[in-house]
């Protein structure tokens, strides 16, 4: 319990982790806000009408989009140990560095899963008055709000560790930040337009994958766009995301335990 | 049984044998000196001894053990190391705060310790606005947190201006006569000449010698014993 107690006050004494959660509300916020609008002046003969329940799920489903910071909160939890020379002083309070990392991952896995899930529902209700602005809105699925509250706390938990792991592995914080948002925010959705059959294994097709929307979004003539159709079932789609985050751990947990602390 | 031991330690990098088959022990109850040039392998010795760094061979032990294996480690070690840093966004209370927390050393502790370092005026203030001398007594207090019988200090004095070495001095003779065992580390020969009771000196990762300070001393000053034993003319 010390170590846990150690890593919340690291965690909260920084005013930039605030800042992390603000932002992680407010890019979930943003995505809810505008995509009615968005929806609806797509163009090119591609019709998404909000009087679908399949699209009123799909504008909820953007409430989840905050996850980067999420991602970048788990870095900095350990990246910062070692950009503020940190790490010393932690690795000589508690030498044994298994129970450091566990503690971290375990911090960062609740406080990443409770940010998210507030930050989605902050989002749904801000999504809610945006839809309540348009004329002819379909009720969403009733099954959504279980699973985009589940989906949230996956997503947070499971970035969360990733981003402990990243922070493990590429101890200069600049370049964990950079390479995770690079990976995550191009990357990775790149992947998941134009190649499908690897994307939805990357973890932005198994976000959407666990929010089960039904949506076609597809360019029938490049053949480039999102049919979820393709995608996992929720289930699977959260096992292997979970899978994904043991594997970064162990990851992590390899790398703590061998290298030397500068 | 010797307080810390060093028993045929080595630790090679790629192309570096940064310490190389060191032997040496510190007493209990004394000041010991850790002494040579820059590159001399104190550092990479101090962290083999404290655990942040894996020895390729031999082993550095406090009371008997490896580090990792003391219960409560910040309540028998204080350390203070060149390479040891403080959150620049958190204050000074805060940042011991969070070593009290990993520690299980109560939070009484702090403010105490920050008026003994004479950082009691400093104690809401962001360490990025700290000085190095500031942090160097930063880490002093940290070091004292868990009250502990044994201090290793890797370079204490960089950073500090004569006021501040004079000031440190002091403090570590005051910590002496409380019984403590300190070992010291610095390339600053005559910083250390009145301070230590015994010394440890290497060069280019080996013992040079060790034992009590004044008869290696031999009637010269630190400075020229040293470069005695390590074959420069003084």
């Amino acid at each position: 319990m010390n170590l846990v107690k150690a890593e919340l006050r690291k965690l909260f004494y920084q005013r930039s982790t605030y800042g992390l959660i603000l932002g992680t509300i407010a890019l979930a916020i943003l995505g809810t806000a505008f995509s009615p609008y968005a929806m609806t002046r797509i163009g090119k003969g591609l019709t998404m009408p909000l009087s679908s329940s399949d699209v009123v799920d799909g504008v909820y489903s953007k409430s989840l989009g905050g996850y980067i910071f999420v991602l970048i909160i788990g870095v900095l939890i350990m990246a910062g140990e070692f950009h503020h020379h940190t790490a010393v002083a932690t690795f000589l309070a508690q030498p044994k560095r298994s129970r450091v990392l566990l503690a971290k991952l375990g911090v960062a896995a609740v406080v990443g899963a409770l940010i998210n899930v507030l930050a989605t529902w902050v989002a749904i209700a801000t999504g809610a008055y945006a839809l309540s602005l348009f004329k002819n809105v379909a009720a969403p699925h009733d099954f959504i709000w279980g699973n985009y509250t589940a989906a949230a706390a996956v997503t947070g938990a499971v970035l969360a560790i990733v981003g402990v792991a990243i922070g493990t592995l590429v101890r200069n914080q600049n370049a964990a930040v950079t390479g995770s948002l690079v990976w995550l925010m191009v990357v990775d959705r790149i992947l998941a337009v134009i190649w499908t059959e690897i994307g939805k294994y990357l973890p932005t097709g198994l976000i959407t994958a666990m929010l089960n929307i039904h949506l076609n979004v597809k360019d029938q003539g490049s053949g480039l766009g999102i049919n979820t159709a393709d995608y996992l079932d929720p289930v699977p789609a959260a096992l292997l995301l979970l899978a994904y985050g043991i594997g970064f751990a162990v990851l992590a947990m390899f790398s703590t335990l061998r290298r030397d602390i500068d | 049984m010797s307080t810390i031991e060093f028993i045929g330690l080595t630790k090679q990098y790629k192309d570096l044998k940064a310490v190389d088959n060191l032997t040496a022990k510190v007493e209990a109850g004394r000041i010991t000196g850790f002494l040579g040039p820059n590159g001399a392998g104190k550092s990479t010795s101090l962290r083999c001894l404290l655990g942040l760094a894996t020895a390729s061979s031999g082993e550095a032990l406090i009371e008997g053990k490896p580090y990792h294996q003391l219960a409560e480690p910040l309540k028998r070690v204080g350390a203070v190391l060149d390479s040891q840093g403080f959150n620049a966004a958190l204050t000074a209370k805060q940042n011991l705060l969070v070593i009290c927390a990993a520690a299980g050393i109560d939070d009484s502790r702090v403010l105490p310790l920050l008026e003994l370092v004479e950082l009691g005026h400093a104690v809401n203030k962001r360490t990025k606005g700290y000085s190095l001398g500031m942090k160097q007594r930063l880490a002093l207090a940290a070091a004292l947190l868990g009250d502990p019988d044994i201090l290793v200090l890797d370079e204490p004095a960089n950073g500090l201006d004569p006021i501040g070495i004079a000031w440190l001095r002091e403090f570590l003779r005051n910590l002496a006569n409380q019984g403590k065992t300190i070992l010291v580390s610095s390339h600053q020969l005559a910083e250390l000449q009145h301070t230590v009771d015994d010394v440890i000196i290497v060069n280019h990762g080996k013992l040079i010698a060790a034992g009590n300070a004044k008869e290696i001393m031999a009637g010269q000053s630190l400075e020229e014993a040293f470069l005695r034993l390590i074959g420069v003319a003084a």
